[in-house]
């Protein structure tokens, strides 16, 4: 079966060298039956990957040892969920999967917008045939996932850490973020290759960019609720170089998705949204190439994975491509419309660009330059959380105030005095909420009170958004309240849609202040019987208990939880040992107040012999405003997705009108 | 098994090549292989028409901005007159070059 | 149309220039903490933080009173020094693994109290 496989990738590899090479010939010399060709030839190679990729998930279920790939990462004993998750916990089964996005979607997005962008899929096609080229090159010639051997008696199994329910989600979300932001960047690319001025290709993949824009934030808070439970040492996000690699290509994401508004709907910032959008799909390739290639714990341990050379390799290509692409088509790109004024909201979302691409680059450049000054000094460094938290505060902080006031002010040219007017009220509110919390005691952090204020500030704002909607949707005759809210948001779905986005970031910025600014931690050693004080909760070590589950050793400290005298419950925390994988994990107790919405987080570090067990508690306040954020992050991303009928109509008919005009 | 994954691995070849031969062997002689291109008064007339939606859009969004109370009367009566002008000037620009389609003009006073 | 220069290009431009002015600055300064490799280890006194793999077998609990023992070896070589190590050990510690601490020679024993795994990749081989 390997063979199979093996072939399946070989005839991926050259359908979609034919794509690339056919397609952009085609679209060079304006041949019709070529391109078709070419573009068949995409669809074909989705099903060829779709072949190589059953061939491995058929080989993960039998639990085919004779697959090297299927024995490295998997065990007899691995229940079915995480046998198959293997797919992708490996490297070749990443790229695998990377293909398999890649093709699926690019059909997809040729498929359903072959009519309404026709200049521009021309060279689509090419330009998603390359990029899948690179990847195939690397699947059929370095790194095969259908390599075989003698098969042994049992797969050394999965790193107990991954056997997780989030981390079987993360990286499947993940990947249709990241192969996503090749949609866009394909299309702005063939755009800017064919020459056409129009904006057409912004609307045709406005949802395919939010969708893998929702997916990879999404996926980024899965990777943090794993962390949180499984890797457990109190926090929710360590600024990890595998961590930052996601967050990169979504700040800037988040940027492009902004000032692709302005483009829309003002016609400006062309050339800075050409630099995004292949921004982004390079920081994607990036945040790839820095999971994969091992870089990360020192750049000499690059060289042990040719992988990560071939990546740099294509980042160049792809980089030094696109800015000539862009430097080519400047004088098409470049907008007739100037920014009339600096207070407006179309400088409002330059500020914002700024400051979310100033934050990319300095997570950037925390990443990077651990390994610039390996290779240049010969001194290896570490950048550590001050680093990032000073950054992540100095720009997040305006960047939040900018939620608030940016969609108060006007376009064109804001009067300070209107602006003055519609920003007293939320001013206020974020005023007596300072005020307030200052009394509560949350001056000891200076950075997270100011947060919380202008948190409160961009809230009261989104309120009013919605009271004023509401209201005037009401006072042209939709009926009962309820029924003006819900037309209001129906007819205007990406603006509150937007804002309800909004609201979920501040509620994961509260959420993160919480836990990072006003947080308790103790540690103790307590013997059966003592009883710890850690805030107001009182715990109680009752003992241990021990207990053999499918694959490991669970060692378990039960403890009682009291609270203002009132009993909460025992919890469990200690540790797992796994037999075929020869390694420990924590596995941490929490109890999540949702009335509070804190958590009290318990770490059994050490079962000593004489029955005592060394306990690290932490209460970390808010915490699951975090995760209630990433859920209405989606809710609100979702509601600007939606599809809508009197959109679709006006489109419809735009296309019948020009369809006149062009030749069938 | 060995066997029965090469034969499938070439019918899958042989699947995949037809699949992208199609095209040749549905039309081996055509008259116009041409691609589908547009012409450079197409181009302006398409330029045109997305400025046009562009006007009408922004004027939309100031009439909603104003009636949720974000703009007050007085600065709504000063941006409003030169958002209609321009975008009276866009359906104009249109319209010498609009002779067989019918282009369905949005109302701009209708609720948003 | 008169060709001015539209105010967007130089804010963005000078913006860009500030931002990574700073962060330069602040990375050359007090960013980084230096990390040394096993090697360059000898007569270093003072609070350091050493970076390498995780050989052997490790011995002693973290919490217990000797600490927990291990020898941590350059990544790239065969440099290697003895560690004593009390706190909390994080989920991802394990022989072969490559792990960051911090704190003094003393003795020819390195003594440190705190201790960083590098998240996995794990995409990277069995075996690292």
């Amino acid at each position: 079966m390997p063979e199979l496989g093996r072939a399946a990738l070989v005839v991926a590899f050259g359908l979609v060298v034919y794509a690339a090479l056919a397609g952009g010939y085609a679209a060079f010399r304006g041949r019709r039956r070529l391109l078709e060709s070419a573009t068949n030839a995409l669809f074909a190679a989705f099903g060829s990957v779709a072949v190589a990729a059953l061939v491995l998930l058929a080989a993960l279920a039998r639990h085919d040892f004779s697959f090297s790939y299927v024995a490295s990462h998997t065990s007899r004993e691995l229940p079915l969920g995480y046998t198959l998750s293997a797919f992708w916990g490996g490297q070749q089964g990443s790229l695998l999967l990377w293909l398999l996005v890649l093709t699926g979607m690019g059909s997809a997005a040729v498929l359903l917008n072959r009519r309404l962008v026709r200049g521009v899929i021309p060279w689509t096609v090419p330009i998603l045939g390359g990029i899948a080229s690179f990847f195939a090159l690397l699947l059929v010639f370095v790194a095969s996932p259908f390599g075989t051997q003698v098969a042994p008696a049992d797969g050394a199994g999965l790193n107990p850490s991954l056997q997780n329910p989030y981390m079987l989600a993360h990286p499947p979300l993940l990947y249709l973020g990241y192969v996503g932001l090749t949609i866009p960047f394909a299309f702005a690319m063939g755009a800017l290759a064919s020459g056409r001025a129009d904006e057409r290709w912004i609307v045709a993949t406005r949802r395919w960019t939010l969708a893998s824009w929702t997916f990879l934030g999404f996926a980024i808070l899965l990777g943090a609720k794993w962390a949180y439970e499984e890797v457990g040492w109190g926090g929710w996000y360590a600024w990890d170089p595998v961590e930052n690699a996601a967050l990169m290509p979504w700040l800037v994401a988040t940027a492009y998705l902004h000032s692709v508004m302005v483009q829309e709907k003002k016609n400006m910032l062309r050339v800075w949204n050409a630099v995004l959008v292949a921004g982004a799909f390079c920081l994607s390739l990036f945040g790839t190439f820095l999971t994969r290639s091992g870089v990360i714990n020192s750049i000499h341990s690059f060289t042990q994975s040719s992988i990560g050379a071939w990546f740099l390799g294509f980042i160049a290509v792809v980089a030094a491509a696109s800015t000539a692409l862009i430097l080519y088509r400047l004088p098409l790109l470049r907008s007739r419309t100037r920014l009339e004024s600096l207070v407006s909201r179309e400088a409002a979302f330059l500020y914002n660009n700024l400051f979310l691409v100033a934050l990319a680059l300095t997570v950037l450049w925390g990443v990077i330059y651990p390994l610039v000054s390996e290779a240049v000094r010969g001194v290896a460094v570490t950048v550590g959380a001050p680093y990032y938290d000073f950054f992540a505060i100095a720009f997040g902080l305006p960047l939040v105030l900018l939620m608030g006031v940016g969609p108060l002010i006007a376009w064109r040219r804001a009067s300070l005095r209107a602006l003055g007017r519609s920003l007293l009220w939320p001013a206020g509110v974020a005023l007596a909420v300072g005020v307030m919390l200052l009394a509560a005691g949350a001056g000891s952090s200076p950075p997270g009170l100011v947060g919380y204020t202008f948190a409160a500030f961009v809230l009261a704002a989104i309120v009013l958004e919605f009271v004023r909607g509401t209201r005037a949707r009401h006072a042209l005759g939709a009926g009962s309240w309820v029924g003006a809210f819900t037309s209001l948001i129906g007819r205007n779905r990406r603006r509150y849609g937007g804002y309800v986005v909004h609201a979920a970031i501040v509620l994961l910025l509260v959420g993160a202040v919480g836990i990072g600014g006003f947080g308790t931690t103790r540690e103790a050693k307590v013997s059966a019987g003592q009883t710890m004080q850690v805030g107001d909760y009182t715990l109680t070590y009752l003992g241990s208990e021990q207990r053999r589950a499918a694959n490991a050793v669970e060692v378990r400290a039960r403890l009682a939880v009291a609270r203002g005298g009132n009993e909460l419950g025992t919890i469990l925390a200690g540790k797992n040992r796994y037999l075929a994988e020869q390694q420990t994990s924590n596995e941490v107790a929490i109890r999540s107040d949702w009335l509070r919405a804190e958590d009290l987080f318990v770490i059994a570090d050490q079962f000593n012999t004489d029955g005592s067990v060394f306990l690290k508690v932490l209460i970390n306040p808010l915490v699951n405003l975090i995760w209630l954020a990433g859920m209405l992050f989606v809710a609100g991303s979702l509601i600007t997705m939606w599809p809508d009928a009197r959109e679709q109509r006006r489109l419809a008919r735009r296309f019948v009108e020009e369809g006149a005009l062009a030749r069938a | 098994m060995e066997i029965f994954a090469v034969v499938l691995g070439a019918l899958l070849a042989v699947a995949c090549v037809a699949f992208v031969a199609r095209p040749f062997l549905a039309e081996p002689e055509t008259a116009d292989d041409r691609l589908a291109g547009l012409t450079p008064v197409e181009q302006e007339r398409l330029q045109l028409a997305e400025q046009r939606d562009r006007a009408l859009a922004a004027l939309k969004e100031l009439e909603f901005d104003h009636r949720t109370g974000k703009i007050a009367d007085a600065d709504y009566g000063e941006l409003v007159g030169p958002l209609r002008r321009e975008a009276a000037e866009a359906l104009q620009a249109l319209e010498p070059v609009r002779a067989s389609a019918p282009a369905p003009v949005e109302r701009v006073d209708a609720p948003a | 149309m008169a060709r001015r220069r539209s105010p967007a290009r130089l804010v963005i431009a000078l913006s860009v220039a500030a931002a990574l002015a700073i962060f330069l600055v602040y990375t050359a300064l007090a960013g980084g903490t230096p990390s040394l490799r096993p090697s360059q280890l000898a007569g270093q006194d003072g609070r350091v933080s050493v970076a390498g793999k995780v050989v052997g077998t490790p011995t002693g609990t973290a919490r217990g009173p000797s600490g927990l023992h291990f020898t941590l070896r350059d990544v790239q070589g065969t440099a290697s020094v003895p560690v004593v190590y009390r706190g909390s050990v994080p989920d991802l510690f394990r022989t072969g693994r490559d792990v960051s601490v911090e704190g003094s020679l003393q003795n020819g024993v390195f003594v440190a109290d705190k201790l960083v795994t590098k998240c996995p990749s794990k995409y990277s081989a069995k075996g690292t």
